[in-house]
């Protein structure tokens, strides 16, 4: 049985978790995100005087309305291209129904705090609740929860960028036809989209700096950086680790192919 | 010393005495340029520029200013001979001039500080329309300066007087050539110039609008029928004149990057008033403007330099400035379409609704006041839950860690 089961997926087989096309729609989004940040976060954060100097050239304010378009357009069109890539190839519809959010990934998220904080074991420890932990020993949190090929964290980040993107154009949009705005909406509500724009980049740019930041980079797990999106691989350990459930469809997938054949 | 006395003694005795002495019976001992008095001042007097100034011209001799040596016949004549006055002649600049700052008396001697000399010449006087007069327009900013540059120890220094030299005043005189343009005695008079302090001077408080409307006529016609101007005829001494938002030596065009006016200038400028508490309220005006302004996207891209977007003037015009509430003020709520459509073109009524300085959005837009508190409330929670996820992954790492070893 073990035999079989190694046989089918080896620990240094290769997956590819992110093929070309999603690695350079994340390039893009990138590239694109930094710009856009660089050159939109100094005019919401005008009162910083450190910024100032970053458009101090003659000129260069101008610039930096043009290059925070032109920004604008390509990680437009590179979402225009995502989503046809999600609706037209095999592969992005997969990906795209593993991304839905379900009621696990609120599980999931629950699960995994209480499993690292270990606060309920660490009572448990001390013979405090010990009645109610024998009887209900899910309370432990003693495993922590199996994800799929999308993790709670990961399926978050990737709506939040939907949320956000959606909420940055059509914010933006109209900040950049002020004329077409203001002769749809009144004043306010123009202002409302300035306010919009402003505070979404400081929660997107904060949800990047903070949590996608340690999620890839910085935790110990990964550090200094996981490589997934430079060359799209992850290993069969690494599937059977970190998307156990993932590895177990693939696992039965295989399974099925050789008992058919 | 002893031996220059000799030779000036000798050159005396040798002019010969006549009867009735002509400029040729002067010239014959003060066309020589070595004459001097026993202190070394030179007694040469160049005959050909005499003749061609503008006394020369019309004929005056020697004597006619020299008056005590009128009918003079025993010479030499003494060393000293009464000073010139011009008096006799020029009643009514000698009358402005007894007015004026300089004619104060110097400290060490009985007469004034500047005479008619120090600025017009001696001999060589031409008529002030002369290209070659000391006080044609285009040469009398060299005859202050002589004095003003460094001898005279004014309130603001040289280097205040010297910035004329960057103004747009001196570079329509001196690159354009207009004698038009603004020297130093269209602003502080000429004969009768007085100390800036002084209310009767023509650069005072009291007198600016005037002074700077002798040229600016259009302007001096707007500025009065403007709120600044209806406040300054009532003789308010806050109101803002000519000089407290364009400067005073150092005017330069509103387009040059010096200018206190330039368009990322202008709010600075007119927030010194505008942002004053104490003023605000003794004339009822609301302040934060600066603040309110700059919360803006015109504001924000004003300070990083953007001069297209709208400053102070752009909305609310430059000298005829009228309240909200005058019909012919450019923010006038009828006039909003016209005035944000200079920029936004076709700019329809819906500019009108809503509020450009925005001092609480609580009170003045509950959507914005929402969405803010809204996003702020999302994003400080948001953080704290990542910060929750992160700690309790670190934790739960080091325990791991801690165990394992």
């Amino acid at each position: 049985m073990n035999k079989e089961k190694t046989a089918l997926i080896t620990d240094d087989e290769i997956f590819l978790r992110m093929n070309l096309a999603e690695r350079i729609q994340h390039f893009l989004l990138i590239g694109t995100f930094f710009i856009l940040i660089v050159t939109g976060l100094p005019v919401f954060l005008h009162n910083i005087k450190f910024l100032k100097p970053l458009f101090s050239l003659e000129q260069s304010f101008y610039i930096r309305g043009i290059v925070h378009r032109v920004a604008a357009v390509v990680m437009i069109l590179n979402l225009i291209w995502h989503i046809l890539y999600s609706i037209f190839s095999k592969r992005g519809r997969d990906n795209f129904k593993e991304m839905i959010p379900k009621y696990k990934d609120i599980r999931d998220a629950f699960e995994i705090f209480w499993h690292h904080a270990g606060l309920t074991r660490f009572l448990n420890r001390m013979g405090i609740f010990k009645n109610f932990f024998t009887k209900h020993p899910y309370w432990l949190f003693e495993s922590s929860p199996r994800y799929g090929r999308y993790n709670f964290i990961e399926k978050f980040e990737y709506w939040a960028v939907g949320w956000g993107s959606f909420v940055m154009i059509v914010s933006g949009f109209f900040m950049w036809n002020v004329e077409l705005s203001l002769s749809l909406f009144p004043l306010w509500v123009h202002d409302i989209f300035i306010i919009l724009h402003g505070y979404e980049a400081i929660l997107a740019f904060l949800a990047v700096i903070i949590w996608h930041m340690y999620n890839v980079h910085l935790n110990s797990e990964v550090f200094p950086m996981s490589k997934i999106w430079l060359n799209g691989k992850i290993t069969g350990k690494e599937l059977r680790v970190l998307h156990p459930l993932e590895y177990q469809k693939v696992l039965e997938e295989r399974k099925n192919a050789r008992e058919s054949s | 010393m002893k031996k220059n006395w000799i030779i000036v003694v000798l050159f005396l005795v040798l002019c010969v005495p006549v009867s009735s002495q002509t400029d040729e019976d002067c010239m014959i001992c003060h066309e020589d340029p070595d004459l001097k008095t026993s202190d070394q001042k030179s007694l040469y007097v160049d005959y050909t520029k005499y003749v061609s100034s503008i006394h020369g011209e019309a004929g005056f001799s020697c004597t006619d200013c020299h008056a005590d040596l009128s009918g003079f016949e025993d010479f030499p004549h003494p060393e000293k001979l009464e000073p010139v006055t011009c008096r006799t002649c020029h009643e009514k600049a000698y009358e402005e001039f007894q007015k004026s700052i300089h004619s104060q008396a110097a400290p060490e001697e009985d007469c004034c500080v500047v005479s008619c000399k120090d600025c017009h010449g001696k001999h060589d006087i031409k008529s002030k329309d002369d290209y070659d007069s000391r006080v044609f327009p285009l040469n009398l900013p060299r005859t202050c300066e002589a004095c003003h540059l460094e001898k005279v120890q004014t309130e603001r220094g040289g280097e205040f007087i010297k910035r004329y030299e960057e103004t747009i005043h001196y570079k329509g005189l001196e690159k354009a050539g207009l004698a038009t343009s603004s020297n130093c005695s269209n602003c502080h008079g000429a004969h009768d110039v007085r100390h800036v302090h002084d209310p009767d001077s023509q650069v005072s408080r009291k007198n600016i609008i005037r002074t700077c409307g002798t040229c600016h006529v259009g302007i001096e016609r707007d500025y009065l029928e403007g709120v600044h101007g209806k406040d300054f005829v009532k003789g308010l001494n806050e109101i803002p004149v000519c000089t407290d938002c364009h400067s005073e030596h150092d005017i330069t065009s509103p387009k040059d990057l010096s200018s206190t006016v330039y368009a990322t200038k202008v709010a600075e400028v007119c927030s010194r008033c505008h942002d004053n508490e104490a003023l605000s309220r003794q004339y009822g005006f609301i302040t934060a403007r600066l603040k309110t302004y700059v919360n803006s996207f015109h504001g924000t891209a004003s300070k990083f330099g953007e001069t297209r977007v709208a400053n102070c003037a752009s909305c609310h015009g430059f000298h005829d400035i009228r309240p909200s509430t005058d019909p012919k003020s450019m923010i006038h709520p009828d006039n909003l379409p016209e005035t944000c459509g200079n920029c936004h073109p076709g700019a329809g009524s819906n500019f009108a609704k809503g509020k450009i300085h925005v001092v609480s959005e609580k009170a003045t837009n509950k959507w914005a006041y929402f969405v803010k508190t809204f996003y702020i409330i999302m994003i400080v929670g948001i953080v704290f839950v990542f910060i929750a996820f992160i700690s309790v992954d670190i934790l739960y790492r080091v325990v791991l860690r801690r165990k394992k070893t």
